[in-house]
């Protein structure tokens, strides 16, 4: 009887049961002897190679690089409480946009928007423009990068999941897919075409997220990542992210953007 | 940092303090580098792997329990990121791998080089680097854990989210890859 590879490999490890027996045996038999001596030669020659030195700052390195995406916890998410806070905070953001808009049509009578206008004669409309150009507006757009932010980490989540349960990125999609669409109406209200429509894009990936499987298997796992990267979604989400920031910035640039004007293509 | 120390810092961190998840940070990075730079090999994934584990652990610290050992809660993360990271470069590339022999190819030996300069280790860390870049990302994580980080199948089988039994074949098929590849520098040496 003669150990196999698997059982050599393990006694060269310290690990597997017989040890005491495959030790007399490796004294007696040649073969056996052999194959071990070939598996301890063979690991022997795979030492530790040098890892590249850090210095005592590194920690600190790490941390300047990460503090800035530190995401939210997934206890904040989680729970009574943490359910739809996001699609909350969108709806409280949407009320006191149309707020505004409603305040100010109100206070300026003599111009009139057509309810079913095209969304160019919505953007050439100067009143809309004066809209955009008010705080609520800017207030708004903050709100939908702070929305495409926490969309990235998700989606990121999920391209970076191992296979199983994804039950704790499905509940937090599907928070912010209440939030999605309240934030996509909002932008189409503003005539912001191209925000629009990206978080349509968003909104149809975060459903697919939310109605996957919670133990998915590997094959529905590739296929969900394969959608996302098809859409370009998440080079779509970073941008128009990094643009309503620019835009936050640059009160000057708080205007409207159609899609048609600066499409985000990847 | 002791182990009261290390709870409290925890405890604040679990509630959302940045300050206390930044001593965890700064204590754990450089094991955590030298972890995810056996893992893949390579410096600027390790970079990537570092970060992308205290971010996932950030987000997961509800899910670790006060009573386990941080460190080792860690080094899971590190792990599957690492093994995550390897695989979307594999699909990235379309070189998608099987976890099986079939793939495992004996390097030409053609392409040894003389016996004076095998006795370089250079050249031996080279081909031995080679190999272990032919193993699967999970082959290759499975036996980093066990090879370089000594940890047990048990561990390995905990930290992947594999079966004791499947951990243990990743360790053996790594390892028969492994001789097949590096048979050529054996029969120099011998």
């Amino acid at each position: 009887m003669h150990y196999t590879e698997d059982d050599l490999t393990l006694y060269y490890y310290g690990e597997g049961r017989r040890r005491a027996d495959i030790e007399r045996h490796l004294d007696a038999c040649g073969a056996c002897s052999a194959t071990y001596r070939e598996i301890a030669g063979t690991l022997a020659m795979v030492a530790a190679s040098e890892v590249p030195g850090r210095s005592d700052q590194y920690g600190l390195e790490v941390w300047q690089r990460i503090r800035h995406q530190l995401p939210e916890q997934e206890w904040w998410f989680s729970g009574f409480w943490g359910f739809g806070l996001a699609a909350a905070a969108a709806l409280l953001m949407i009320a006191a946009f149309v707020g505004g808009r409603t305040w100010q049509r109100s206070a300026a009578p003599t111009v009139t928007t057509a309810s079913n206008a095209t969304d160019r004669a919505h953007f050439e409309n100067p009143q809309h423009l004066e809209n955009l150009a008010n705080p609520g507006s800017r207030i708004l757009l903050t709100s939908i990068a702070d929305h495409l932010d926490r969309s990235e980490r998700v989606l990121t989540d999920i391209m970076n999941a191992p296979r199983g349960d994804i039950s704790t990125e499905q509940r937090w999609a599907g928070d912010l897919l209440d939030a999605s669409r309240l934030y996509r109406q909002g932008a189409i209200d503003a005539g912001e075409g191209s925000v629009a429509s990206v978080l349509d894009d968003l909104e149809r990936n975060l459903m697919e997220i939310v109605h996957s499987p919670s133990r998915i298997s590997a094959a529905d796992l590739e296929q969900l990542r394969r959608r996302i990267d098809a859409a370009s979604l998440l080079f779509k989400v970073r941008v128009m992210s990094h643009e309503l920031r620019q835009r936050e910035q640059s009160p000057e640039r708080s205007t409207p953007r159609s899609s048609t004007s600066t499409r985000v293509t990847s | 940092m002791d182990a009261t120390e290390t709870a409290a810092v925890l405890a604040r961190a679990r509630q959302g303090d940045s300050d206390a998840f930044r001593a965890l940070v700064e204590q754990h990075s450089r094991s955590v580098f030298r972890l995810a730079f056996r893992m893949t090999g390579n410096e600027q994934d390790a970079e990537d792997v570092v970060q992308d584990s205290f971010l996932r652990a950030y987000r997961q610290l509800g899910r670790f329990e006060s009573r386990a050992n941080f460190g080792t809660w860690l080094y899971r993360i590190v792990s599957n990121c690492s093994v995550d990271l390897m695989r979307a470069k594999q699909s990235r590339h379309d070189m998608s791998r099987k976890d099986s022999l079939d793939d495992a190819v004996e390097l030409p030996a053609v392409n040894v080089p003389g016996p004076e300069r095998m006795a370089q280790s250079a050249e031996i860390e080279a081909r031995v680097q080679d190999a272990l870049r032919e193993l699967s990302p999970l082959e290759r994580a499975a036996f980093t854990l066990r090879h370089y980080e000594g940890r047990s199948i048990d561990e390995i089988s905990r930290a992947l989210g594999l079966g004791t039994s499947a951990a243990k074949h990743s360790v053996f098929r790594a390892v028969k890859k492994l001789r097949l590849a590096l048979a050529p520098l054996r029969r120099q040496e011998s």
